[in-house]
């Protein structure tokens, strides 16, 4: 008998209360996820939106409080050095899901899986041939330029030509409705344990909406993973040892490595652990040193070897990269990944699928201004009030002017930056990002959102049906980045039809 | 196999948590005998703080002494930084350990570093010492009971005894051994000490009310059954390393199962009368040193070897 378990579940998600009151949700200008222009709730949320409507504000905090608790047992957190003691804060949740149609979903993943595509196939030719160069669709000296362009890389072979193993684009939605690409992340992307660990609370928050809703399951990413990773090694050697490479416990994204190696069931390994003899390497066990062939890696290119790259990083292995030269070892991503999520390279993406692929881009770039080129600076100087300007080799939201919102003075002092250094700077217009409904001191009020979902891709290229939404929690900021103060939320991606298991009636 | 230094990690978080246990009871048994003003009282806070080397801090208060022995950050062998090193020798084998066992660790850590922790343990130190010391002992059972018995488990299990084997060894020193000490005779003394080592309700069950110091170190360091008792947990020891040492590829038998093996026969063979004519104090100190040979094995075979002898030709 399953009832104990239906009647908890029915505690939780159905007691009786009075509804919000007086606290009406009014978007603004921008694209809603959950209220369409009119004032209507679009179909997708309506499930969510009348579960919501039937709980007062003392359930929507104890909601809350129940999800905040849940990251800060399993350890989620990071940590704060106060002035005598360490205090472990978590990364802010909102317990509200943000949802998306199988329809929209449909062009993401096509969009998605087409780009990385393009780009790996990018990576091999101007690690091989450069035939892209020659063509002079991206110039040259944009790319060997590049400080993330890695020269040692070049003619090393790399299985299935997968240089980005795993890719976590920043998707964004503008006021029209539709996505665009507003970044790509192919170094070592991070975030996806939010996106794991978001699922599994919303699934206690809301299990009733949830259960309607029909959402694709995202728990298989792990084990995804480990398939992508395997496809990676030589084929003779035939149980291939996987590990993931960590930085250490001091990271800010060690808990997302130790919880990736124990979902995969692999080593997780730090550089002191590697020993590179006779290009070979292995890790030190506690019954003598054991054969690595696939490397997991979540240190930079610049720490991965004090050999080729940093000669003061101490995160990596001596050797390692000759080892790897050598085909006895695979690292994923493969060093010099970085060039092709270059914020210069990237005005050029659209033309790289259509120079690979013959097709348009599904999914389409933010215009973008390089301000290298004199008549497009001239531009952005002229309009530096309308503009979001970034630096090239900048990333998690620092060195960018965010125009609308910046005094006289700090644009001044852009634009002194600007002229000096031209290169090193990219414009972009300033997106209205789309909100969707978040919890904010007891109110529910439209937040700014964006959505990074990942992609896989070895042998075959795999989009997890879910993705990382990331909120601006500051009232209208349009800045995400959790080093910003941005928080999270999960992304219910619906299924073709909502199943209808007549599991009705629980709510 | 795993790696040499999760190895490690899980070693120490054994080890500290049995020591956190372990302060913590000392704790509560010197608060509980210090209610009455007795001189079984002032004994008991004696044997508690000279067990763990703190003798000098017994100038101050029970209840101050105890207090910085459970919550005192700045001392590295206190009850809260002992259950801070165990979590972050957790926090790096966190993949080696269950949920189940990292909740139980997690929560108690937040438990014990909490800003209130200080007042609660001033309006209860009883009720806070005592929950502390069940959940320690959750975290035992969810480790036992979740975790694979397999290699990383028995790095843990090596660590806990080890540590036990050299705080019970400890305890019973400072209480049997001769020379200018105190001969401790008093009858809620000795309870206290059987408390100290959790040892009161199976010593009851073998010897009945009747508290003699002899039957007490008899029971301490030769019982079979008992898991505090220096033989039984010298016998695991052996047992675990054992069992680690048959997947080196060093040849023959290794140096900590060795050690350990020999330990445990002459703990098995020993008894009562030898120890008395021999004095307490020679076999207790053997122990600690072997004790502490026996660590410094397992970081040569398991951890530190050298890397010469295991690369492939």
């Amino acid at each position: 008998m399953d009832t104990g378990v239906a009647v908890r579940i029915k505690d939780i998600d159905d007691t009786p209360s009075l509804p919000m009151t007086g606290a009406a949700y009014l978007p603004g200008v921008a694209y809603d996820e959950m209220i369409a222009k009119g004032g209507d709730v679009r179909a997708h949320y309506a499930a969510l939106q009348s579960r919501i409507s039937t709980l007062g504000a003392g359930e929507l905090a104890d909601r809350q409080r129940m999800l905040e608790r849940s990251f800060l047992l399993q350890g989620i957190t990071f940590t704060v050095y106060g002035a005598d003691s360490a205090t472990e804060r978590i990364i802010p949740t909102d317990l509200f899901p943000r949802i998306l149609p199988a329809k929209e979903w449909a062009k993401i993943e096509a969009g998605l899986t087409q780009r990385l595509q393009a780009l790996n196939m990018f990576l091999a030719d101007i690690y091989g041939e450069q035939q892209i160069l020659m063509d002079g669709v991206v110039p040259r000296e944009l790319v060997l330029g590049a400080p993330s362009y890695r020269r040692e890389m070049q003619n090393v072979y790399v299985p299935h030509k997968a240089y980005a193993n795993v890719c976590g684009s920043d998707l964004i939605r503008g006021q029209d409705g539709e996505f665009a690409v507003l970044e790509d992340n192919l170094r070592v992307p991070s975030g996806v344990s939010y996106m794991l660990a978001n699922r599994d609370a919303s699934k206690r928050t809301f299990p009733g909406a949830y259960r309607e809703a029909g959402v694709r399951p995202v728990e298989r990413y792990p084990d995804l993973l480990l398939a992508t990773l395997k496809s990676m090694s030589a084929d003779w050697r035939s149980n291939p040892q996987v590990v993931v490479l960590t930085p250490g416990v001091y990271n800010s994204a060690y808990y997302e490595h130790a919880y990736l190696a124990r979902l995969m069931g692999v080593p997780l390994v730090e550089g002191r652990d590697l020993v590179v003899h006779d290009n070979m390497v292995y890790m030190r066990t506690t019954t003598g040193l054991r054969r690595v062939d696939v490397i997991y890696r979540r240190v930079d290119d610049d720490f991965i070897d004090p050999l080729a790259f940093r000669r003061d990083s101490s995160l990596g292995a001596a050797g390692l990269f000759n080892a790897y030269r050598a085909g006895n070892v695979v690292m994923c991503n493969a060093p010099g990944t970085g060039v092709a999520d270059d914020k210069a390279v990237y005005a050029f993406v659209p033309d790289i699928i259509r120079y690979y692929l013959g097709e348009d881009a599904i999914l389409p770039n933010i215009e973008t201004f390089l301000c290298r080129e004199p008549a497009q600076l001239s531009h952005v100087l002229a309009n530096l009030d309308k503009l979001v300007v970034k630096a090239v080799g900048a990333s998690g939201g620092y060195g960018m002017l965010i125009g609308p919102h910046a005094s006289a003075k700090e644009r001044a002092e852009f634009a002194d930056a600007l002229k000096a250094d031209p290169a090193n700077y990219i414009a972009q217009p300033t997106i209205q990002l789309s909100t969707a409904p978040c919890l904010v001191d007891g109110r529910i009020e439209p937040r700014h959102v964006d959505l990074r979902p990942f992609i896989l891709s070895g042998e075959k290229t795999v989009v997890t049906p879910g993705a990382l939404t990331r909120v601006a929690l500051k009232r209208g900021s349009l800045v995400v980045n959790s080093s910003q103060g941005g928080g999270s939320k999960d992304t219910w991606v619906l299924a073709e039809e909502a199943p209808s298991n007549g599991a009705g009636g629980l709510g | 196999m795993m790696l040499a230094r999760v190895a490690d990690s899980l070693y120490w978080l054994g080890r500290y948590m049995e020591r956190a246990e372990h302060l913590s009871r000392l704790s509560s048994v010197m608060l509980n005998a210090t209610l009455d003003q007795t001189d079984a009282g002032a004994q008991a806070v004696w044997i508690a703080l000279s067990a763990v080397g703190k003798t000098e801090i017994g100038a101050v208060a029970p209840f101050e002494a105890a207090r910085s022995l459970v919550l005192d950050r700045s001392d590295h062998n206190s009850v809260v930084s002992s259950l801070a090193r165990a979590r972050e020798n957790a926090r790096q084998v966190r993949d080696q350990i269950t949920t189940e066992t990292w909740e139980r660790l997690n929560l108690l850590y937040l438990k014990v570093t909490d800003e209130g922790a200080g007042r609660e343990f001033a309006d209860g130190s009883a009720n806070f010492l005592h929950d502390v010391i069940s959940d320690v002992h959750l975290f035992k059972g969810a480790a036992d009971a979740t975790m694979s018995h397999g290699e990383s488990w028995r790095f843990m299990m090596v660590g806990m005894y080890l540590e036990r084997a050299q705080l019970v060894s400890s305890l019973l020193e400072v209480c049997f051994a001769e020379g200018p000490g105190r001969e401790i005779n008093d009858h809620i003394a000795l309870v206290s000490l059987l408390r100290m080592a959790c040892a009161l309700e199976p010593y009851l069950r073998v010897y009945t009310a009747e508290i003699e110091p002899r039957h007490i170190l008899e029971f301490l360091v030769f019982d079979e059954d008992f898991p505090r008792s220096i033989r039984f947990v010298t016998s695991r020891i052996e047992e675990h390393l054992a069992v680690l040492a048959r997947h080196t590829e060093a040849n023959g038998r290794t140096g900590p199962e060795r050690l350990a093996g020999r330990l445990k026969a002459r703990l098995q063979f020993a008894d009562l009368d030898e120890l008395q004519a021999q004095g307490a104090s020679a076999l207790l100190t053997t122990v600690v040193n072997e004790c502490s040979r026996i660590h410094e094995a397992i970081y040569e075979t398991f951890v530190a070897y050298p890397l010469e002898m295991r690369l492939p030709a």
